[in-house]
């Protein structure tokens, strides 16, 4: 572990630091080597001015009233760099050795810190290895689950099967199930190459075993929008596909685990503020209710909690201070998702709550921006963490169907065994935390599996 | 024309498009008849259809509507703008 060394002066160490001098060793400060204590001697040792305060008694480190600094040799103190064991019994008797001379004033962490949070245009973080292994995905595999023959329906711009397996992913697909609004040309599992099959690619990180579903929503050929957008009455209609679908399933083992990773960029695409048909905050909202009725059939449904995050906004968001996280992607009975970099840290577009619905979004979240799919240079956004935890959700389905979990049990197991980021608790950055498939597994042990799991030919 | 949706309360047997014409004096053009008579939700017998925004203000305070509602446009969300590049 690297350490910081703050010591008292002494004229020989102070010289050389005037000099500009690598510090002419530690010996000349310490009177003995302190075991486990090791020195980068690259490192030029930099004092550290003393605060000084005129209250007597009072502590120079609260820094109220004004305290001034002192730079005179007598008083001064100097840090540098070093390690100390990583084991943590060693580690103790090291910083203990070192902070009973009195040479030293104290051992302090140095830990590795960064520039910023990820942005759009930031290069990928990590690849989709690293996110198998964060996420727990050797714990899932080991107690039997990767989505084998879980229906996935991936409601986006349609899935590019070819492009799929090219990338070394096998999925099981039902064509039968799929769906597109009306004037799509291209058919299921034939779409052009795009934002739909790096999802579908994502998913397979965690539930390569899934059956894919291919919703293809935002193909709409509707005229004078954007290449790839849709409209919510699409969404309704691929709902209520997916609502006969999930009906169809046996009750034993019904289970259904949907992906949207799409939402509004702007509320001026909805009605305006106080408008009782508005779809932003309106549980009333035929999409919005079509979306409580799938849940309450028993499908997991998962949103991108959106790229309209405070730090570094997608381009597109027109959000201003405004709540961002919106409609379904609010909605109580959905998990939404928000996303992080491999490196546990935020990634700056992910928008934040409160949720316009339930104002406790995002739920949590998952891994994103970082290289897998090669549809893009990172499978980025908030688009690319809901799939990735839509496969982990996938991958639980195959042995705890939702008659044995509903979909509410189950999201209350993810925000519990979810590794705990930003403040204590829940928090509007990354809701529960980070998804963490090896607690939820350890987790599971405790729930009675379905007696008719789907077995494996 | 913009469309709008429109929630009804219906009988099962209602819910079918020639029936909610009727039921509302629709048009055959006003009425998206691809988008036909949805079930939102089974457990309420809701059901919504997709008419012209026009229309939906004439028919608001009949008897099976619950309410009109918008049909914003959605997209994918990300990766952002910037990252859209190929490979």
């Amino acid at each position: 572990m690297r350490v910081l060394v703050q010591f008292r002066s002494s004229p020989a160490v102070h010289a050389a630091t005037l000099r500009g001098e690598a510090m002419p060793s530690f010996a000349a400060t310490a009177a003995e080597p302190i075991p486990g204590l090791v020195i980068d001697p690259a490192y030029n040792p930099v004092q550290v001015p003393t605060p000084q305060t005129d209250e007597p008694g009072a502590s120079p480190y609260r820094y109220s009233p004004a305290v001034s600094f002192s730079m005179a040799l007598e008083e001064a103190t100097y840090l540098v760099r070093g390690t100390v064991p990583d084991d943590p019994d060693d580690q103790r008797a090291a910083v203990a050795e070192a902070t009973a001379r009195p040479e030293v004033v104290g051992v302090y962490s140095d830990p590795v810190i960064s520039t910023c949070l990820v942005c759009p245009g930031d290069p990928a973080v990590g690849n989709d290895q690293d996110v198998a292994t964060q996420l727990g995905v050797k714990a899932l595999a080991d107690a039997g689950m990767d989505g084998y023959r879980v229906p996935v329906a991936i409601v986006d711009t349609g899935i590019n099967l070819a492009y799929l397996e090219s990338k070394g992913r096998d999925p099981k697909f039902s064509r039968q199930r799929s769906w597109a609004p009306a004037g799509v040309a291209t058919r299921p599992g034939q779409h052009p190459v795009g934002h739909g099959t790096m999802c579908a690619f994502d998913v397979g990180i965690a539930a390569p075993k899934a059956t894919l579903l291919d919703h293809a929503l935002l193909l709409s050929e509707t005229p004078g929008e954007t290449a790839m957008s849709g409209l919510l009455s699409d969404a309704v209609l691929s709902y209520s596909r997916l609502l006969e679908i999930i009906q169809a399933i046996p009750a034993s083992r019904r289970s259904l685990v949907v992906n949207n990773s799409w939402g509004m960029f702007s509320p001026t695409w909805d009605f305006p503020v106080g408008h009782p048909g508005k779809y932003s905050d309106n549980p009333a909202h035929p999409f919005n209710v079509i979306v409580a009725s799938l849940e309450s059939a028993g499908a997991d449904i998962l949103f991108a909690a959106g790229n309209c995050g405070r730090d570094c906004p997608d381009s597109r968001c027109q959000f201003g201070t405004s709540r961002p996280i919106c409609g379904a992607n609010s909605h109580p009975s959905v998990l939404s998702v928000a996303g992080v970099d491999t490196r546990m840290r935020r990634v700056g577009y992910s928008s934040q709550g409160p949720g316009r619905i339930d104002p406790d979004k995002p739920d949590l979240s998952a891994y994103t921006h970082f290289t897998g799919s090669g549809v893009y240079p990172a499978d980025g956004g908030t688009s690319a963490a809901c799939p990735v935890a839509t496969g982990v959700v996938a991958a639980v389905r195959e042995k705890y169907p939702s008659s044995v979990l509903t979909p509410a049990e189950l999201r209350a197991l993810l925000f519990k065994t979810a590794q705990d980021l930003g403040g204590t608790g829940f928090d509007h950055d990354f809701g529960w935390g980070v998804i963490d498939g090896t607690a939820l597994t350890a987790s599971l042990a405790g729930v009675k599996r379905s007696s008719r799991s789907r077995a494996r030919r | 024309m913009p469309r709008v949706m429109v929630t009804l309360r219906l009988a099962p047997e209602q819910a079918s498009l020639a029936e909610v014409r009727d039921l509302l004096g629709l048009t055959p053009d006003e009425v998206d008849p691809a988008f036909g008579v949805v079930n939102i939700s089974p457990a309420e017998h809701l059901y919504t259809i997709l008419v012209d925004e026009a229309a939906a203000g004439r028919i608001a305070d009949a008897e099976p509507v619950e309410g009109v509602y918008g049909n914003p446009r959605v997209e994918p969300f990300g990766p952002p703008e910037e990252d859209q590049s190929s490979p």
